[in-house]
């Protein structure tokens, strides 16, 4: 399972530190997603060598408008394993993006409807059920953010949209292990298999972008397969 | 009062808990206790704080490093993980925490899971960035001061000078 992180400048640790953290908490890997206007400076290979977990190479790209935010998915798309979007006033752009990976907390100053978790469907974008408002807020803050992810749930469960889930975390201390994740998941009135789906959702994002920008894949649908030696 | 036949009394699980914080931070045994019950009635009610029925029973809390064992009703054991994922702060200081396992008595709870590791506490400066900052290194964990605020580190990050 994978978590989805902000480091520093963007968040209050560093990448090797939530790295390191994350793989105490039985991680399989992490994704940065810092803000485009916050970039970490990290050799992922390093870390990931050093902690013994899967560090991933993403974006949350922020902006104003909608033509700003295409340009930035341009620009991105080729350097960056996972490209996500800044949810919000920008919902309605992103799910009509197949470029993009995932839509970030819709929910958080935004609103998804059934014609948005449709569109996000036909164009494979992962939307987010984020946690972090869950984890972090109590009182009426915290009962909207629960009833904006239940909204999402009802949504994402009709129209079969792919989701991914997260704590978004800007620190190692901030940082929770899968099983809380799944537990706050269940009271919260998620099934266990969401959150699991949710999580490793990440991962699977990262494999699959991962063999398309390897070289390997000629046009959608087709690629070489390594040859096999032992053959 | 007599004591109720065994069979009839409750039946209890026992969670080790690792908690972290910054190495200046001062966590007690109360604070914690106080912050633990506030985030079960917060998360699930009246009704559920009855039902986990949970305290802290062991408690150390060192520069920064600490553990915990915490008491539950048996079957709840699974609630109590989601009310300790909400616990993100103690007397208003940042804390993480990572259940590390789950016993049926306290003995095997402590013997299993509470361990004390040695840890090295060093304060010095380190190139962060390239820019000498004070900061305070726990073996491998570097808390760095940064003037917008404390960022954590590892040996990774930093270059000795």
């Amino acid at each position: 399972m994978y978590e989805a992180v902000h480091a520093y400048p963007d968040g209050r640790a560093t990448v090797a530190r939530l790295a390191k953290r994350a793989a105490t908490c039985g991680y399989e890997g992490i994704v940065v997603r810092n803000h485009g206007d916050a970039q970490a400076s990290y050799d992922a290979d390093r870390v990931a060598e050093a902690y013994g977990i899967d560090v991933v190479v993403g974006i949350e790209i922020r902006a104003d408008a909608p033509g700003r935010a295409s340009g930035l998915i341009g620009n991105y798309r080729s350097k960056r394993t996972v490209v996500c979007v800044h949810g919000g006033e920008l919902n309605r752009f992103a799910v009509e993006q197949p470029q993009v990976d995932v839509l970030t907390h819709p929910m958080d100053d935004g609103d998804v409807n059934h014609v948005l978790a449709k569109t996000a469907a036909e164009n494979g974008v992962h939307v987010e059920f984020n946690f972090g408002r869950v984890l972090g807020s109590d009182g009426g803050q915290r009962v909207q953010a629960i009833q904006g992810l239940r909204k999402l749930r009802e949504l994402v469960e009709q129209y079969d949209t792919p989701y991914v889930v997260s704590a978004d975390v800007d620190s190692h201390l901030a940082l929770r292990a899968p099983r809380e994740l799944l537990a706050l998941g269940e009271t919260i009135g998620f099934d266990r298999e969401t959150i699991e789906t949710g999580l490793r959702a990440w991962g699977e994002i990262a494999t699959r972008n991962r063999q398309r920008q390897s070289g390997s894949v000629l046009e959608p649908g087709v690629w070489i397969e390594p040859s096999r030696s032992d053959g | 009062m007599k004591h109720l036949p065994k069979h009839l009394r409750p039946r209890w699980r026992y969670l080790a808990v690792g908690l972290e914080s910054w190495t200046d931070a001062d966590v007690g045994r109360r604070a914690f206790q106080r912050e633990l019950w506030f985030a079960t009635q917060n998360l699930v009610g009246d009704a559920g704080s009855a039902e986990l029925d949970s305290s802290v029973l062991h408690f150390s809390f060192e520069n920064g490093d600490g553990e915990a064992v915490i008491r539950v009703r048996r079957g709840e054991v699974e609630r109590l993980r989601a009310v300790l994922a909400t616990v993100t702060a103690v007397d208003g200081q940042p804390i993480g925490l990572s259940v590390r396992g789950v016993s049926g008595t306290v003995r095997a709870c402590e013997e299993k899971y509470i361990r004390r590791p040695q840890v090295q506490i060093e304060e010095r400066t380190v190139a962060f960035a390239d820019t000498a900052r004070s900061a305070v290194t726990r073996n491998d964990r570097v808390d760095v001061d940064l003037p917008a605020g404390r960022v954590g580190a590892t040996a990774l990050d930093i270059r000795d000078n």
